[in-house]
């Protein structure tokens, strides 16, 4: 089902300011669309809209082209995993999965076969008859997943279903989700602020921040072409690299003279209108390769070295005490207080009018 | 020969006791006792007396025992205590459905709806309170005079339930409001988009949840009627439409009826239905139903 949101406004009553204001998404059907965005940034705010659980202040919700602003959330053909589960506490596992069938009226061995499909492919085969209060978080966080999957919906909505679990269950999760998404051919939307899930699982990104859609695309996007500082800084691991300076003759001056670049072609025609004004210019950890050049090249102090198997980071600080992480394979040796040369990668540089924050090249 | 293992498994959560730790646990258990002994002694005493044939008018502490139905007898052929049950039954069950029926209604809608007047409702609520029941009879004689000309049906028993009724549901409200704010609202959610309407939701999902609160309220509203004395003495003139309390009553303190003996036994008597529906009620009195619906 193609889920669109037409300039899509939210104010709770009481509140003074809208929590979120003109949303536009255009969600296709079978997309796995997700909602990513700092804690109280309206994520779960605009799920439940789609859900029907809060009303729309303003905006229209379209579901296949017709409005679904007033329908039921009953009657909407979704199925929803909650922040917090909210599983029924005095039904056992099994009734807990089959409960939406049942208010459909489902013949019983349709139910009984559904549910045990769930449980299968979710793992819970042994507690299905035990209450939620009897079974550990992450079991109960694959419950709540198990009695969405249950109704095969249109629409399947996902509030941080994976928040509760350990790292292995939550990547082998990851995995069974997307698999589930495909096999039920719905549409997905997941809410979660944890960026390597979205990166991962998505087809489709939206991150949110203050109420604003700061950039829709493939995850890749996100990656090679953040459109604005936010999005720079928000995804990714580590954090990308930002130098603030000066565009003079051509030329990126960072502040406290503690490197030149000299950008690119492409770039430097971007950077024309930009002569004598601030910019910021972003790179990934990845993208600084070791060893001195005459050019773009930096000189900096190894602080701390983390070290993850295959790559390393090296913290690194600057003549005036500016910071960077760089990473560098697992096999090369570096050790703390090193002074060592670095260059710039010039295809992964990143330029953002620091007025505006908005991407230049 | 092989040595068997005597240790036992210490399986108790809490860490083992201290010897002062028993002491003072022995200390709290005479205390117990004692108030034990305190609430048993007198209902001991109820208990011999209304089976001590000896016994007449007055009781006697200490006098000769023998065994016999007598003051039973007395009970079921000499007074109205036949009817006095029927009546205390019908006002306890008509109380308690009534109180329990309005009360799911309302504890529901005050914990999960915003709607003009909550707070002001909530407060008067709470300010009702402060009146006593007593007061009740105000509204009884202003009510009375209209009600019986219009419906002349309405009898005086019946305002007894709804005077009942009518203190239970305020307080009770309060308390079963409290009990569905603890139950996080996205239950409600998760119905709703499992198809639930709002019904169907307080029916399938709240209801449940609640339940020991429900048993809790319905086992408070069905006793009121048998422990209270003064409503229904102002309110009921004739002996067969008095309830137990009333009833009994008039076997100590009219001196041609005066048989403390039989007071005793009808006061026995009077607990059993007590008895049998708090025996009923047991099971849906286990609490904590509500854990493990959430994180945590
Ligand atoms: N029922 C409500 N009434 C008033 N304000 C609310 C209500 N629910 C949420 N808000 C406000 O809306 C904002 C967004 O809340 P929301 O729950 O959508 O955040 P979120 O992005 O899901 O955060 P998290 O990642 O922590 O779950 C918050 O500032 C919150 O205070
Ligand atoms: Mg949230």
């Amino acid at each position: 089902m193609r889920v669109q949101l037409v300039n899509i406004g939210k104010k709770y009553e009481g509140r003074e300011n809208f929590t979120i204001r003109n949303i536009d998404l255009d969600i296709a059907s079978r997309d796995f669309c997700v909602i990513l965005g700092p804690s109280g940034c309206g994520k779960s705010t605009l799920l439940r809209m789609i859900a029907g659980l809060n009303s729309i202040t303003e905006g229209d919700l379209l579901f296949d082209g017709k409005r679904m602003n007033k329908v039921e959330p009953k009657d909407r053909d979704i199925a929803m995993v909650f922040q917090s589960y909210a599983l029924y506490p005095h039904m056992t596992v099994y009734d807990n999965m089959a409960f939406s069938l049942k208010m459909r009226k489902e013949r019983k061995h349709v139910i009984h076969e559904r549910v045990m499909e769930a449980a299968e492919v979710l793992q819970i085969k042994e507690y299905l008859y035990s209450k939620p209060s009897e079974i550990s978080g992450g079991q109960r966080q694959r419950v709540a997943l198990g009695r969405a999957m249950v109704r095969k919906p249109a629409v399947f909505l996902m509030d941080e279903p994976l928040s509760n679990l350990d790292a292995k269950l939550r990547e082998h999760m990851r995995v069974e989700l997307v698999r589930l998404h495909k096999s039920l051919d719905t549409t997905s939307i997941y809410v979660t602020h944890d960026q390597t899930e979205a990166m991962t699982m998505a087809t489709k990104i939206v991150l949110l921040n203050d109420g604003i859609v700061q950039q829709v695309g493939a995850p890749s996007t996100f990656y090679e072409k953040p459109a604005n500082l936010f999005v720079a800084g928000f995804i990714g691991s580590p954090t990308m690299n930002v130098f603030h300076g000066e565009m003079k003759n051509g030329i990126f001056h960072a502040d406290g003279g503690i490197f030149t670049v000299e950008p690119r072609k492409e770039d430097a025609d971007l950077l024309r209108p930009y002569e004598g004004k601030r910019v910021a210019l972003g790179i990934r950890s990845e993208r600084f390769i070791a060893g001195e050049q005459e050019k773009n090249g930096i000189t900096v102090v190894v602080d701390v070295i983390e070290m993850l198997g295959k790559e390393q980071l090296l913290y690194c600080k600057f003549s005036n005490g500016e910071e960077c992480v760089i990473s560098e394979p697992g096999y090369y040796e570096y050790a703390i207080d090193e002074t060592h040369h670095f260059h710039f990668d010039l295809e992964g540089l990143h330029f953002f009018d620091e007025e505006t924050t908005l991407r230049i090249n | 020969m092989k040595k068997i293992k005597s240790e036992r498994l210490y399986l108790s959560d809490r860490p083992p006791l201290t010897p002062i730790k028993v002491v003072l646990l022995a200390i709290s258990y005479v205390l117990l006792l004692l108030y034990v002994f305190i609430v048993l002694w007198p209902l001991a005493q109820i208990l011999i007396t209304s089976f001590n044939g000896n016994q007449e008018a007055y009781i006697i502490i200490g006098g000769s025992y023998s065994f016999s139905f007598k003051h039973f007898r007395y009970l079921f052929e000499e007074t109205y205590f036949f009817n006095w049950v029927i009546n205390t039954i019908v006002i306890a069950v008509a109380t308690a459905l009534l109180t329990l029926f309005v009360v799911s209604f309302t504890g529901y809608a005050y914990s999960r709806y915003r709607f003009k007047g909550r707070k002001a409702s909530l407060m008067a609520i709470m300010l009702i309170q402060i009146i006593p029941t007593f007061a009740g009879i105000t509204a009884f004689y202003t009510l009375h005079s209209i009600l019986s000309a219009i419906m002349p049906w309405f009898s005086r028993q019946m305002f007894l339930v709804l005077i009942y009724a009518g203190g239970g549901i305020a307080s009770n409200t309060f308390i079963l409001k409290g009990y569905i704010d603890s139950i996080s609202p996205e239950l409600d959610d998760a119905a709703r988009i499992d198809g639930c309407g709002n019904f169907q939701v307080y029916r399938l999902i709240i209801m449940p949840i609640v339940r020991p609160m429900l048993a809790i309220i319905a086992l408070w509203s069905f006793i009121g009627p048998f422990l209270d004395y003064l409503m229904p003495s102002i309110l009921l003139s004739d002996p067969k439409s008095y309830t137990l309390a009333t009833g009994l009553y008039t076997l100590i303190t009219d001196q041609y009826n005066m048989h403390q003996p039989v007071f005793a036994a009808g006061g026995l008597l009077t607990a059993l239905p007590i008895i049998v529906l708090f025996i009923a009620l047991q099971n849906q009195l286990v609490s904590g139903l509500s854990s493990g619906a959430v994180k945590g």
